[in-house]
């Protein structure tokens, strides 16, 4: 279950990087600068119910990366509160936290480890993570051998094991050739069938229709429309002409 | 006994970044971990013969002098330009998994202790080259100043990696703070040889009292408690600062990476 409250986030915006000499010249004081902030987010509600699937649509820079940070828990909210209850795990950047020089199965357990699981729940599912991943014995291998489609399916196959609570998915679907696609799509059809809360971020409208009940259109900031999945769909892809 | 799994789960996060941080320096290596090893003893040989083949000073075992403190110093120094960089280097990981961050930083740290605790044969075999033997003093001392040091480490590492992400400028500025402060603390010279004018530099000096206290244990084989005490002071208020501090910062964290 998520719930959203008045949600804002700004992040600072400086030409420059800020040096040694305008730290000791200003002090810490332009932490907290809000004339030069830029809100990335404005006033955001929302809740999404335990098993259920909201689907977040908008264009660039809207606020959609930002919100799946903040739902993560990788960010902080500037203002308004968040509540999260369940394990999560981000669909965001595959493969953030591997390693290069060591092997799909070093990767495995570490990644899951980092995920929030102990070794010994990764080692059990280790046989199942191989499997679906269908990467043979390049899973002994250092993963700087493999090619990034190899490593995408990979980082998926781990993420589906880590019995996921709460699903946070930033579009992603593209993982693989064309059967591995398929298989990907319908194991994630199946976590979400399953129980699974899930907050989907895409610019396809055709997966967000297929998998999400509702829908909220994020613009500059703020929710522009929300609702029912088809309705709010139409309304964001009449003004895109 | 039993652990909750939320304790096992840290437990085996920290193990796994240890190893990768021990291991992986050494990966495309022919010798690998045995490196960790290699390098205390190269170090080690070359000591020996500079001073005592080459330049001889008026202090006795020259080299054990000043192994028994570059060994320690080389754990803090190594942590210390290591963990400036910490958080940066993984900002993928920072920005795209919940994890307690801290821990990269407790495994970069964990993994130079182990490459000091490599150098204990080391001086353990020089000890004895020169005709006398590691005693009690060293079981009790060594645990003792492992904490004590990795509680000033710990401290430090919190400040610098947090204040390095904000004002990137630090990390050129600790190589130069670092190198600036291993000439104001007496690893490769005694304390008695710097003029008495300037004593007061390396006195006000915390790290002087960690280092002297190390080398008071493995070349004096006795424990120096006023220079451990001074230390465990430091130690305290290091820690608790840079705890502090990185637990204020942190939640700003993720606008500046």
């Amino acid at each position: 279950m998520i719930k959203v409250e008045n949600l804002w986030k700004s992040f600072p915006i400086r030409r420059d990087r800020p040096g040694l000499k305008e730290f000791i010249v200003k002090s810490p004081k332009f932490l907290n600068d809000n004339n030069n902030r830029f809100w990335a987010l404005k006033g955001v509600s929302f809740s999404v119910i335990k098993g259920e699937s909201l689907g977040v649509i908008g264009r660039n820079g809207a606020g959609k990366s930002t919100l799946l940070s903040l739902l993560l828990g990788v960010a902080q909210p500037t203002e308004g509160t968040i509540n999260v209850s369940g394990n999560r795990t981000p669909l965001l950047d595959l493969g953030a936290g591997f390693h290069l020089d060591l092997t799909g199965t070093e990767n495995i357990i570490i990644n899951g480890v980092l995920l929030g699981h102990t070794e010994k729940e990764m080692r059990e599912r280790m046989d199942s993570i191989i499997a679906f991943t269908e990467l043979g014995e390049f899973i002994n291998m250092p993963i700087r051998t493999y090619s990034s489609g190899m490593i995408m399916r990979l980082a998926f196959s781990i993420a589906i094991h880590t019995s996921p609570e709460i699903l946070l998915i930033d579009e992603i679907l593209a993982v693989g050739d064309e059967s591995f696609q398929k298989k990907s799509s319908k194991a994630l059809l199946n976590l979400l069938n399953g129980g699974v809360t899930t907050v989907y971020v895409s610019h396809n409208m055709e997966a967000i229709k297929k998998t999400c009940v509702s829908a909220i259109w994020l613009e500059h900031g703020e929710i522009r429309a929300q609702g029912e999945t088809g309705l709010v769909v139409e309304e964001y892809l009449k003004t895109q002409g | 006994m039993q652990i909750s799994r939320r304790t096992r789960q840290h437990l085996d996060l920290l193990k796994l970044l240890v190893k990768k941080e021990v291991t992986l320096r050494y990966k495309r290596t022919y010798l690998g971990f045995l490196w960790s090893l290699l390098n205390p003893i190269l170090t080690g040989v070359v000591l020996f013969i500079a001073f005592n083949i080459f330049m001889r000073f008026e202090v006795e075992n020259f080299a054990l002098f000043i192994m028994a403190a570059l060994f320690p110093w080389t754990w803090f120094a190594a942590s210390m330009t290591m963990s400036a960089n910490t958080l940066i280097s993984n900002v993928s990981l920072i920005k795209k998994v919940i994890f307690p961050k801290h821990f990269l930083l407790l495994s970069t740290i964990i993994a130079q202790l182990v490459n000091f605790i490599f150098s204990l044969p080391v001086l353990i075999g020089l000890t004895l080259f020169y005709g006398s033997a590691p005693s009690l003093n060293w079981l009790i001392g060594i645990p003792v100043l492992v904490v004590v040091q990795f509680a000033i480490i710990y401290g430090l590492s919190l400040l610098i990696s947090i204040a390095n992400a904000f004002f990137r400028d630090l990390e050129y500025l600790v190589n130069v703070l670092i190198s600036l402060l291993f000439w104001m603390t007496p690893v490769i010279y005694p304390l008695e040889a710097v003029p008495e004018q300037f004593r007061l530099l390396l006195i006000l000096n915390p790290v002087t009292y960690l280092i002297q206290a190390w080398r008071d244990l493995f070349f004096s084989n006795m424990l120096n408690w006023h220079n451990i005490f001074v230390s465990m002071i430091t130690a305290a208020v290091v820690l608790l600062v840079g705890l502090l501090v990185f637990k204020k910062l942190d939640r700003k964290l993720d606008e500046v990476l």
